[in-house]
């Protein structure tokens, strides 16, 4: 499996004007539900609501990345979001949050290669080179340049 | 260097355990700090910490928020913190883990784990012997015991009838001894078949002691009557209604039926011409040959710490009590104990040569070794088998040679340096402490001749 499979341009969003994580979060399956990505939207935002209340997915830098592990979902896939404005997501480092990473993983898949790279790009995360090459991303095909270097 | 290892896992495992995860390697980049760790995600457990990681780690951090298997750290520091401190603040984990101080180890309690865990891992044969042997060990050491206090009112006092020696000799030697035989057997045939082993090997047992077949008579005994009740439970096919009589008449009347006859016109005559010439070879053994006994029983004592071979020889030494040889029976337990005690007091003698860890077994070394407990040498061992193995086979070999030189014997199977004040327990005590404190302070100069690492600031340099 390819990053390229799980990442596409219909679901990078450049500049996302949303007031609060539920709102981005809402917004961001909208656009995986119209990838056919995701077939039921409630089933799977109520998993990665879920997930937000046993703790928080902001995990600083500005980066939050909510994910969720359903039956909602029809295939593995990353949404990526930059926002027009910064917004609040409990974050660990309590700084507001502007690029979201969403995480849709299917209940039953066979192989977890799909894992392993979403593994892969939450270990890069932790760098800062790497976010900021994110952040100064001008298009869906940067975002993606930037994804594939991994 | 402190090697520092990690452990991370998240609820769902998709993104945070490797957040964590490589968090904290960046930071022991930075800090230059040795470092693994272990991921717990979606994908399984990757990058597995191994026993030797964790043996030979300072400090283990658990950055986790949900189930880590944090059972095998047992006995190491542990610095515990949810997924996200080790996303937001990796560096301050990994400085509370470099400044943990050492756990302090219960050697003690190590010792006798290893002793429970090794009688839980017995197999087959070995399994079963041993079954018999501990069920055996009460009646021989409270029988002996009995036997030797009735000796405080002179050797021969028992003789007179109607007297406490006399009852003291009745309880002791007439019943406990009595017994031995017939409940090694049984419990071999206990563990083989269970209940239905149980009857035939008693009786099997009993008609070896009457025979004179002695303990090697009791062993064969109790496989026989054991295979015997265990073939006759998974042959016999009987029809419902009376599927009731197999264990309450039927395997008890042909297994102890088969077994009695096995023991009587088959097994039992040669075993007694075997056992009697052990007997009376042991009875007139001295010099030279006595001396050759001491020493392969002594390092046969030393040479697994408690384990089968160790065992051969315990069993040896306490199944002759039950033919009045109570002189292999004090060299076992003279070189069981050696090896702990030397090893404490190698750690006195040349505490540079050992870590502080390793000091502190020593001490747990001495208590165990002055309880007869040859497993308190295990964690020296295990550390650098090829120079603390032969060391303490050689202390060993010397005390259970010394001790069977000096004609010492001894009438309990166990109890270390606290039988010893008890009166008769022990013969030719005087000399027999010497033959323990010459062994133990063998095993010391030769584990300190051997060991050449020395050790700084408490960490063995590997020079190797």
């Amino acid at each position: 499996m390819k990053l390229t499979e799980i990442i596409e341009k219909e679901i990078i969003q450049l500049s996302l004007a949303v007031q609060t994580k539920e709102e981005c979060i809402a917004r961001m399956t909208e656009q995986m539900v119209k990838a056919g990505a995701i077939s039921n939207k409630e089933a799977f935002m109520q998993t990665v609501l879920e997930r937000e209340q046993k703790g928080t997915t902001g995990v600083g830098f500005e980066v939050a990345i909510p994910h969720g592990k359903s039956a909602g979902v029809a295939r593995p896939a990353l949404g990526f979001a930059k926002l027009a404005h910064p917004i609040d997501w409990q974050s660990l480092d309590e700084e507001p949050v502007s690029m979201v990473f969403l995480i849709a993983v299917p209940a039953e898949q066979a192989g977890n290669e799909h894992l392993r790279i979403l593994a892969a790009i939450a270990r890069k995360l932790m760098h800062e080179e790497y976010r900021n090459q994110l952040r100064e991303a001008g298009s869906p095909e940067d975002v993606m340049r930037v994804l594939e270097t991994l | 260097m402190k090697r520092i290892l990690a452990v991370t896992a998240c609820p769902t495992g998709i993104a945070h355990t490797y957040m964590a995860a490589e968090g904290l390697k960046k930071a022991a980049e930075e800090k230059n700090i040795a470092f693994k760790v272990e991921t717990r995600g979606a994908v399984g457990v990757e990058n597995g910490l191994t026993e030797e990681d964790i043996a030979g780690a300072h400090a283990i951090i658990i950055a986790a928020d949900t189930d880590a298997d944090e059972g095998r750290f047992a006995g190491k520091p542990v610095v515990k913190a949810s997924v996200g401190e080790a996303i937001k603040n990796p560096g301050k984990l990994l400085e509370e883990a470099l400044n943990k101080k050492p756990a302090t180890r219960d050697y003690i309690a190590e010792a006798v784990k290893t002793k429970a865990e090794r009688s839980a891992q017995r197999v087959g044969i070995y399994k079963h012997l041993m079954n018999g042997v501990s069920y055996m060990i009460p009646l021989v050491a409270g029988g002996g015991l009995i036997i030797a206090i009735s000796f405080i009112f002179g050797i021969e006092a028992f003789k007179e009838e109607g007297t406490l020696a006399a009852a003291l000799m009745d309880i002791g030697g007439g019943a406990a001894f009595a017994l031995m035989v017939p409940v090694l057997a049984g419990f071999i045939a206990f563990s083989i078949a269970e209940k239905p082993g149980l009857a035939p090997g008693l009786v099997g047992g009993m008609l070896a002691s009457q025979i004179g077949a002695g303990f090697l008579g009791g062993i064969l005994a109790g496989f026989i009557a054991g295979y015997v009740a265990k073939g006759l439970k998974d042959a016999i096919k009987l029809p419902k209604n009376l599927e009731g009589l197999k264990p309450v008449l039927i395997i008890p009347f042909f297994s102890i039926l088969a077994t009695g006859l096995l023991m009587i016109y088959v097994v039992g005559g040669p075993v007694k011409v075997v056992m009697d010439a052990m007997t009376k070879w042991l009875t007139g053994l001295s010099g030279a040959n006595a001396v050759v006994l001491g020493l392969i029983l002594g390092a046969m004592m030393a040479f697994d710490m408690g384990g089968p071979v160790n065992k051969a020889a315990y069993t040896f030494g306490v199944g002759l009590l039950g033919s009045s040889i109570f002189g292999p029976m004090a060299a076992v337990m003279a070189a069981g104990m050696t090896p702990p005690l030397g090893l404490w007091l190698a750690t006195v003698l040349a505490p540079k040569k050992y870590s502080i860890e390793e000091r502190e077994a020593g001490k747990a070394a001495a208590a165990l070794g002055i309880s007869f407990i040859t497993e308190g040498a295990i964690p020296f061992a295990a550390a650098d088998p090829l120079r603390v193995i032969p060391a303490i086979m050689t202390g060993s070999a010397v005390t259970g040679a010394l001790s069977m030189l000096f004609g010492a014997t001894l009438r309990a199977p166990h109890g270390g340096i606290f039988v010893l004040p008890i009166p008769h327990a022990v013969g030719n005590l005087g000399l027999y402490i010497v033959a323990i404190i010459v062994g133990t302070v063998v095993t010391a100069l030769l584990v300190n001749l051997l060991k050449r690492n020395p050790v700084t600031n408490g960490q063995t340099v590997n020079n190797e």
